[in-house]
């Protein structure tokens, strides 16, 4: 048995040629090879996840057919829709797309995790995430609009009005940069739940679970009430310093991998210019003081603004409410997790790792309960 | 630094853990110092929850007191009742419990998970598990019963009735036995999807989608089902040999980590004998052949009885039905997920392992319109 690394740090659990995170150069490769940076400008989130299934970016043919399966599998059916509406409007919403996935997702019989059902399943994340939403609101639902693009639908779906093409634009570049990031820990999950033969549904709901995690996907929403409280440019200084002075964490910094800016947070914070100008400006000079702090405490350490930062301040000038900010990325990423599951079922083995005993020796005998 | 890929995180240590011990060189399982076969005949289920969670067995008054709690935390949230009367009757129980153990967790905003929240959860999932039963049998749910152990209170709300107390024993010993397991893939998933800092629920959700894969739960009414082909005692070996023509493989058979007889497998056979004799005069003539012909194949191997094999003739002669095994192996595992989780969050370190890229190295993308 090798030694114990806490977290997993280091340790290589599969083999994947879905993305690759180079963190020492600080570039995102995306399957078939593409740096982010080179998608982002001329690929909408249907090409990405084509890209995802497939290994190769589509022709128009086939990314029209794939445009086509996904607006025909926008619907919830009749289970995921009573699981949906049984539940009180205040909930999480990301315990309602935990839920109503199960639920879209329950059959009679185990399925093998197909393409099919990756596309359909990806397909309706809109559908939740924007009934969650509208409920909240205490509004009626929509109906799914089969004529706009999956960006474009989820705004729609959310707001009940056909989205400024700017602003759709702004999600879909969003939904492109987060649809995979290696071995995280939720692609992870839905892997080692995929390792045992279950079903596909199985895998997101897990992965669901773990995005849920402020220390993952809630690391978005952290940053965006990290700005709130700062509120203007000119505060920052004082609210880093005093911050600093607690020993808070400052949100929206830090990762893993990265040890030099990663490039999709490079990506949001020019997009942030134009989707978000006073946000930007709060952002920028918060980004910049934090930096700086956190070199002072730790100069060894790599400079490191994360995703989560500059994805708070887009988000937030595409006018999505920060509540619903881990379901948008749960949107993008599912083209991720079911890419991965497809490709660990070409090689399935069980993920099973060891774990070492700190507790007692055993054998020792238990003593009857009416002598404890 | 990074490790070599190992497949399947074998013999790699993903966490530290003073839960359970599986000591497959010596055929050990132990729970918190005590091996199973010493607390297998004589505790209750709760009592040996109590000792998962709390890492001790309990006094009388802590029985008392857990046992209260655990009856008084039986009944369904009306939302997870809704939910469970949506799904279609022939759903399987599998994805039931997933959905519904969703619902009964929701929450307005995020818990920390607690003792407290893992004894609602355990106490949970046999009602969802009975009260879908009953609806898919036409029946209406059974209220349930609060002076009833767990074990007890399950059959009864199954059935209707109360179960005679041989059979109620029977179970009680299996949910002991089957309640942690080290490392597993699903007590693994609930960690991994802990580490984020999500809530309980997640963590449980992911658990079962874990457990539902036929490589880890979801094999024991495969068991049955083959068995059903064979037979006759006389017909196993005929059987048996012209399955391993077509690589059919022999179901309750091959574990990771034992090298000798499982334990639990051990009682499960006696108790078989015991209470089964005409699976038992089947199944053991099918083991004996199973083991004579694995050995011919691969007599490297150690001969490995699997805890599912006899798992199946056990629960058959409890009564249940053969879509209910799995279910009810997750009833007893809930206890060792949540004291797993517990055990994760009071020591956290989130597990984000490496992955190793296989695919290509980077090029440009071409865009869309010159795509062939």
């Amino acid at each position: 048995m090798t030694e114990f690394s806490p977290g997993l740090e280091g340790i290589v659990a599969a083999e994947t040629a879905v993305s690759e995170v180079d963190g020492a150069n600080g570039r995102l490769i995306y399957r078939g090879g593409y740096l982010i940076e080179d998608l982002a400008p001329i690929a909408t989130f249907e090409e990405i996840a084509y890209l995802l299934w497939h290994g190769e970016l589509p022709n128009p043919s086939e990314l029209s057919e794939l445009r086509r399966q996904m607006a025909d599998s926008r619907h919830l059916n009749d289970a995921a829709l009573g699981a949906l509406m049984s539940m009180d409007p205040e909930t999480d919403p990301m315990d309602t797309l935990r839920t109503v996935v199960s639920a879209q997702g329950a059959s009679k019989t185990l399925n093998k995790p197909s393409l099919a059902e990756a596309i359909s399943l990806t397909a309706v994340f809109p559908t939740i995430v924007g009934a969650a939403y509208r409920r909240r609101q205490g509004k009626d639902l929509v109906e799914p609009r089969d004529d706009l693009d999956h960006a474009a639908n989820l705004l729609w779906m959310m707001e009940g009005t056909e989205p400024p093409p700017e602003r759709a634009g702004w999600v879909g570049l969003y939904l492109v940069l987060l649809a995979d990031h290696g071995l995280n820990a939720s692609t992870f999950a839905a892997r080692v739940v995929a390792s045992t033969g279950s079903d596909l549904a199985s895998c997101v709901v897990g992965a669901i679970g773990a995005l849920k995690g402020p220390a993952h996907g809630g690391a978005t929403l952290a940053a965006r009430s990290m700005l709130d409280k700062i509120g203007s440019a000119d505060n920052a200084e004082r609210w880093l310093n005093d911050a600093n002075a607690r020993h808070e964490r400052f949100a929206g910094f830090g990762h893993r991998v990265y040890r030099t800016y990663d490039p999709r947070a490079k990506i949001l914070r020019e997009m942030a210019k134009t989707a978000a100008p006073e946000l930007h400006k709060t952002a920028a000079r918060t980004e910049e003081l934090a930096l700086q702090i956190l070199h002072e405490a730790h100069p060894e350490r790599p400079n490191a603004t994360n995703v989560d930062f500059w994805a708070s301040v887009v988000l937030t000038g595409a006018g999505i409410p920060k509540e619903m900010f881990t379901c948008i990325f749960a949107t993008s990423r599912v083209a991720g997790w079911t890419a991965h599951v497809l490709e660990a079922l070409a090689d399935l083995r069980i993920i099973r790792p060891a774990s070492r005993w700190t507790g007692p020796e055993g054998g020792r005998k238990p003593m009857q309960l009416a002598k404890r | 630094m990074t490790s070599a890929y190992v497949p399947g995180l074998e013999g790699i240590v993903a966490a530290q853990t003073a839960i359970s011990m599986v000591d497959g060189e010596n055929g050990r399982l132990v729970y918190r110092g005590y091996v199973i076969a010493d607390l297998a005949e004589d505790m209750s289920f709760e009592e040996v929850a109590h000792l998962l969670w709390f890492g001790r067995l309990p006094t009388r008054a802590e029985l008392d007191a857990l046992t209260l709690e655990l009856a008084g935390s039986r009944n369904l949230t009306p939302a997870a009742t809704a939910a469970l009367n949506a799904l279609p009757v022939d759903t399987d129980p599998m994805d039931v419990l997933r959905s519904i153990v969703s619902v009964q967790g929701v929450e307005h905003k995020l818990e920390k998970p607690t003792i407290a929240l893992a004894v609602h959860a355990a106490a949970s999932f046999p009602t969802i598990l009975a009260n879908f039963h009953r609806r898919q049998s036409g029946l209406g749910p059974v209220t349930p019963r609060a002076d009833l152990g767990l074990a007890a209170n399950y059959l009864y709300t199954l059935n209707g009735k109360e179960s005679s107390p041989e059979i109620v024993r029977a179970l009680n010993t299996y949910l002991v036995l089957l309640a942690d397991h080290g490392m597993n893939a699903s007590t693994f998933t609930a960690r991994v999807i802990a580490s984020t800092e999500s809530d309980l629920a997640s963590s449980l959700v992911g658990a079962v989608g874990a457990l539902k894969g036929p490589a880890h739960g979801g094999a024991p009414s495969a068991v049955i089902e083959q068995l059903d082909q064979m037979g006759t005692p006389e017909n196993a070996e005929p059987w048996m040999r012209e399955a391993r023509k077509r690589k059919v493989k022999f179901m309750g058979f091959g574990h990771r980590i034992y090298r000798v007889y499982d334990p639990r497998a051990r009682i499960l056979k006696a108790m078989c004998e015991r209470m089964n004799p005409k699976f038992f005069a089947l199944a053991s003539q099918v083991e004996e052949t199973a083991l004579r012909i694995l050995h011919e194949e691969h007599p490297e191997r150690p001969q490995s009885t699997n805890v599912e094999f006899y798992s199946a003739g056990v629960l058959q002669a409890i009564g249940l039905p053969k879509t209910y095994f799995t279910p009810t192996f997750a009833i007893s595992r809930v206890a060792g997920w949540t004291a797993h989780v517990l055990e994760q969050v009071a020591n956290n370190r989130i597990i984000r392992p490496q992955s190793e890229y296989i695919g290509p190295e980077p090029r440009k993308p071409v865009p869309l319109a010159e795509r062939g």
